[in-house]
């Protein structure tokens, strides 16, 4: 360093190089010079670091629950930018836009840097050592079953870590609870096959038949399903896979079907069935039990129940007999409704019947410690802790990983119960809704600087466990990791136990260490080991493989008929879970706001889809501002109008309307989550997501939409832009 | 060099579009887009703001037209007036198509846009005096022009999202256009490995951002002049030449069987993206 008394500028000046200041000024270099900022020289390097050269260091995506594989490319001790990890089985290198944006999760100025306590409306900054007092002091004070811990899903060394936490305290009220999981699928898969989850070999199949799954978007793991989709589109053996979408709303997976079927909401089941029927009058050989309950499913009924013509339920029955494997997905349109469990066993025995059972439709990995597997989380849960804090049953509520008071719908009134908890701790990232509402917040490290282990729920091939490692040091000093909170806070109860591990990196490296034979690494020193797992990022496990059984009984299966009219709520909401926003947890990534919408181009904005049919009969157009009321409450956005949804439906995304969060997600679009209506599955006590009514109408506004659609809308103007081509005319395994 | 040598010799020192005669040496860099692959995902668009600096401008700018995404997805619906999208939607990444002849680069008034040796249409910055002519005359719309000073505008790169920025890629000031390099970045360290070890670059070996991070892989990118390429061997085959204006695919027997095209080629700008048709099943 120059020191000040001796200024580089002056000693410039001495050398009569005048000009030379003028461009250093000009430069904005002088608080270097007035030694306000600090050079550091290479001369002293850090490890691992030559300037100007990147370094890849693997790690596991954090912005979804599918457990992605990352690399972050490290430069001067900075994390610049994220890509697939190659050696992952899950996304084989590759990565989606919500994994991009994993470094504005990182780098959000809207992050919380250090604990804040209620102090009135406002935070109190205070120490990381008063804050875990108080809690200790607080669940001391209060009975063991009047703690709850709310969580999203969780896996790994943290959830076992919170499990010993929730022990010591005596309590056992963990409550996991995602806004948007395919819980209804889970629980009819278990059914239906014995396996909750089973491998989808879209891979494998000729034809995929989805019922409303976005793989290609939103759902569950959509890097890997791209992939497999992609091998589907172009087979080694030159035969392309052909994708059929039944939905009321098109997604994204919708928009890339060779054909798209759009379906009166709620009446998949029937289509289920009726194309069992068909299939079964097309000589395909269909169990007696199966035959008898799908007899009444007539082609002529199914096509006036479900709105799709006659002549596609023919051809897709035709092309499903003749093409095998197919593979059918029920998604998370179907199962969405009160009878949501019922459509999607229709749609299970579909599957069945055309024997796709074992071919495209495998059994999973099983992981071999329980301990670590992803907790999968319903809405459920949330109500039994709702119910409870109405009760002032819930005295210290601790929440991490998810945001109810943004995700809850308004009926629950979760927002006013929570006010009865007496002390509230959130672990977070923002200041969310729910964070907004603690008495206690405490900042978490991002993923990039976090230590942990990931268990995807979702196993692609084989089990594995990935790591998730810091890229860079801690960009503020005042957060920790969650296995740190919980491991200090285990500390307090059971300080024997625990007093032999500084922090949970020295926890996690302990544990893995001492499973290594388990964990594949019999053979190899601990530090051999350690440092194999860092360096790929994952284990692989080997895990006892769970067969898949094929057992769906068509006994008391009842399909409801269709919905009846109701002429005060005509129209059908369609919540939108979209790739980017999801539940809206990573609402404050600005990348996220402004990448649009596949289907509308729309940035920056909620929007109300709308056929042009019923736009003609509300008499509006595109950008008029319109209410949108459900028996539980009213939302205002903007009308698009497009030919992807069915007449009867409206459809707006999820995850906008953020009253709290940061300066990218607050105050941009509505919040759909509100007024859906409280209708549940009657199977497994689901919100039934898609079973709200609405009314629509004008709020005199309109307004210019924001989107990156061109002038001419969708339309080429007869320009040779965007071509297409039937599929029979070219042969793809000629192909390079 | 001399002034007058300079002078006297300017045609060797011209960088102009290979030619018959004078044919794309080492590099040339080309890419080929599977729109039956391309799933609209946007994964690639949103790869390229981390990879390239790219400013996220607000609702405001945006809905004005001051978007900066150097790959955006293009949406058509093909419905010839039916009552739903039942064949869904087509999707086309649409970036700079690095023209041979780019009708950009003639129109610059100060050469800031111009042909490298490698086949790139490249954007000097510090030579851009912001006349928008280039963006007025490029027939893709793939020209972004920075109509705002972003590392100053609020809410752009507050602290600590500025800690991001690719220290590769420069940070485009006010008045300046800008547009894909085909990550010129990623490239330039490719080639100079590749020098440093007397070979030239691999097959595979450098990729573009976009290509990335596909999820399908629908993009593939790479050196039409190496006879080991990817992208060579899929141009071959789909019978495109990078000098032509009509390619087999335009007469009647080939375009039943060849899926490979280019945008707007009547145009004449050479595009060095090749895009492969999307296809739709007809038994469905």
């Amino acid at each position: 360093m120059i020191e000040n008394s001796f200024n580089r500028r002056d000693f410039l000046k001495v050398l009569g190089w005048g000009s030379a200041t003028v461009a250093l000024s000009g430069c904005g270099n002088t608080s270097v010079e007035d030694g306000k900022e600090f050079v550091t020289s290479y001369v002293q390097t850090a490890d691992y670091i030559i300037p100007s050269i990147g370094t890849y260091f693997n790690s596991t995506c954090a912005q979804c629950d599918a457990g992605c594989g990352i690399m972050g490319r490290v430069r001067e001790g900075r994390v610049l930018k994220l890509e697939g990890n190659p050696k992952s089985s899950i996304n084989n290198g590759k990565m989606c836009g919500l994994g991009q944006a994993g470094v504005q999760a990182h780098y959000n100025p809207d992050r919380i840097r250090e604990p804040l306590l209620r102090n009135g409306d406002k935070g109190e900054a205070i120490t990381w050592e008063k804050a875990l007092g108080l809690i200790n002091e607080k669940v001391g004070g209060v009975r063991a079953e009047n703690v709850a811990f709310l969580t999203g899903g969780v896996s790994g060394h943290v959830k076992a870590l919170l499990k010993n936490y929730l022990d010591a305290l005596g309590s056992g009220h963990h409550y996991v609870y995602e806004a948007v999981a395919p819980s209804v699928m889970r629980a009819a898969n278990k059914k239906a096959y014995g396996v909750e989850m089973p491998r989808l070999r879209m891979d494998k199949a000729k034809v995929i038949l989805s019922f409303g799954a976005d793989f290609l978007g939103a759902w569950i793991s959509p890097v890997h399903f791209s992939q497999q989709y992609a091998r589907f589109r172009k087979a080694d053996n030159g035969k392309r896979g052909v994708l059929v979408q039944v939905e009321s709303k098109m997604t994204l997976t919708g928009a890339n079907a060779d054909r798209w079927l759009v379906i009166r909401p709620g009446t998949e089941g029937i289509f289920a069935l009726g194309l069992i029927n068909a299939l079964a009058a097309a000589g395909l050989s269909v169990p007696g039990d199966v035959a008898a309950v799908v007899k009444e499913y007539t082609t002529d009924r199914v096509s006036k129940d479900t709105g799709v013509p006659t002549e596609h339920i023919a051809k897709l029955a035709a092309l499903l007999k003749e093409r095998s494997p197919s593979l059918i997905i029920a998604g998370s349109a179907a199962e969405g409704y009160a009878h949501g469990s019922q459509n999607a066993t229709a749609i299970a025995l579909l599957n069945q019947v055309l024997g796709n059972v074992g071919k495209t439709v495998e059994g999973s990995s099983g992981i071999p410690f329980p301990q670590m597997a992803p907790t999968t989380g319903n809405r459920q849960a949330l109500q039994i802790l709702n119910d409870n804090m109405a009760q002032d049953k819930v005295k210290v509520l601790f929440s991490y990983g998810s945001n109810p008071v943004f995700t809850a719908p308004a009926s629950m009134k979760l927002k006013e119960n929570l006010k009865k908890v007496p002390f509230k701790v959130a672990f977070a990232h923002y200041m969310d809704e729910t964070a907004v509402e603690a008495d206690l917040v405490l900042p978490l490290n991002s993923a990039l600087e976090d230590w942990g282990t990931v268990m995807p729920e979702y196993i692609a091939d084989g089990a594995q466990l990935n790591i998730r490692q810091p890229l860079m040091e801690k960009l503020h000093p005042g957060t920790l990791g969650m296995g740190d909170i919980l491991l200090a806070l285990l500390k307090q109860r059971r300080p024997e136990e625990y007093k032999g591990y500084e922090d949970f990196y020295s926890y996690l490296r302990n544990a893995m260490v001492s499973n290594k034979g388990a964990l594949g690494g019999a053979n190899a020193d601990d530090n051999t080991f350690w440092e194999a797992a860092l360096s790929h990022g994952m284990v692989k496990l080997v895990g006892s493989p769970i067969n898949i059984s094929s057992h769906v009984s068509a006994n008391g299966l009842v399909v409801p008929a269709p919905f009846v009219e109701d002429s005060t709520y005509p129209l059908h909401l369609i919540p939108a879970v979209s790739a980017s926003l999801r539940d809206g947890r990573n609402a404050n990534e600005p990348w996220l706001q402004e990448s649009p919408d596949p289907l509308t181009t729309i940035v920056w904005d909620s929007w109300v889809e709308m056929h042009p049919k019923t736009a003609a009969k509300l008499g509006i157009v595109e950008g008029d501002i319109v209410e949108v009321a459900s028996k539980s409450g009213a939302i205002k956005a903007q009308v698009y109008v497009f030919t992807g949804i069915h007449p009867d439906v409206i459809s707006v995304p999820l995850g906008y309307g953020h009253e709290a969060m940061g300066r990218y997600a607050k105050g941009v679009g509505v919040n759909a989550f509100k007024i859906l209506d409280p209708v549940f599955d009657k199977e497994t006590g689901e919100l039934a997501m898609h079973e709200t009514r609405v009314k629509v109408s004008k709020a005199g506004q309109r307004v210019i939409i924001v989107k990156d659609e061109g002038p001419a809308g969708g339309n080429q103007m007869g320009r040779k832009i965007a071509v297409r081509m039937s599929s029979d005319k070219v042969n793809l395994s000629k192909e390079v | 060099m001399s002034i007058t040598n300079l002078l006297e010799n300017w045609s060797d020192f011209r960088q102009q579009h290979p030619s018959d005669d004078r044919p794309h040496r080492e590099y040339k860099w080309a890419m080929s887009i599977d729109l039956d692959a391309c799933t609209g995902c946007n994964a690639c668009s949103v790869a390229c703001y981390a990879e390239n600096n790219l400013p996220v401008v607000g609702k405001e700018k945006f809905a004005h037209g001051h978007s900066h995404h150097w790959i955006r997805i293009e949406r058509y619906w093909d419905n010839d007036g039916r009552e739903f999208a039942d064949q869904g939607a087509q999707f086309l990444p649409m970036l700079c198509q690095h023209c041979e002849a780019a009708p950009c680069e003639t129109v610059c008034p100060v050469g800031a846009t111009n042909h490298t040796a490698d086949g790139l249409n490249s954007q000097v910055y510090n030579r851009c005096v912001g006349s928008r002519y280039c963006n007025a005359n490029c027939p893709y719309k793939a020209r972004y022009f920075n109509w705002y000073d972003y590392p100053t505008t609020d809410n752009v790169w507050p602290e600590p999202m500025n800690q991001q920025l690719n220290p590769d890629v420069t940070v485009r000031g006010k008045g300046v256009m800008e547009k894909c390099t085909f990550c010129v970045q990623r490239l330039t360290v490719a080639k100079s490995d590749a020098r440093s070890e007397g070979r030239s670059v691999l097959d595979g070996e450098v990729q573009t951002a976009c290509q990335q991070v596909c999820p399908t892989g629908a993009i593939s990118f790479g050196n039409l002049v190496d006879p080991l390429a990817k992208v060579g061997k899929q141009w071959m085959t789909q019978q495109v030449e990078l000098n032509k204006d009509k390619q087999a695919k335009d007469t009647a027997e080939e375009a039943a069987k060849l899926r490979g095209y280019r945008i707007l080629e009547e145009l004449r700008t050479y595009p060095s993206v090749m895009y492969l048709e999307q296809l739709r099943e007809s038994a469905i």
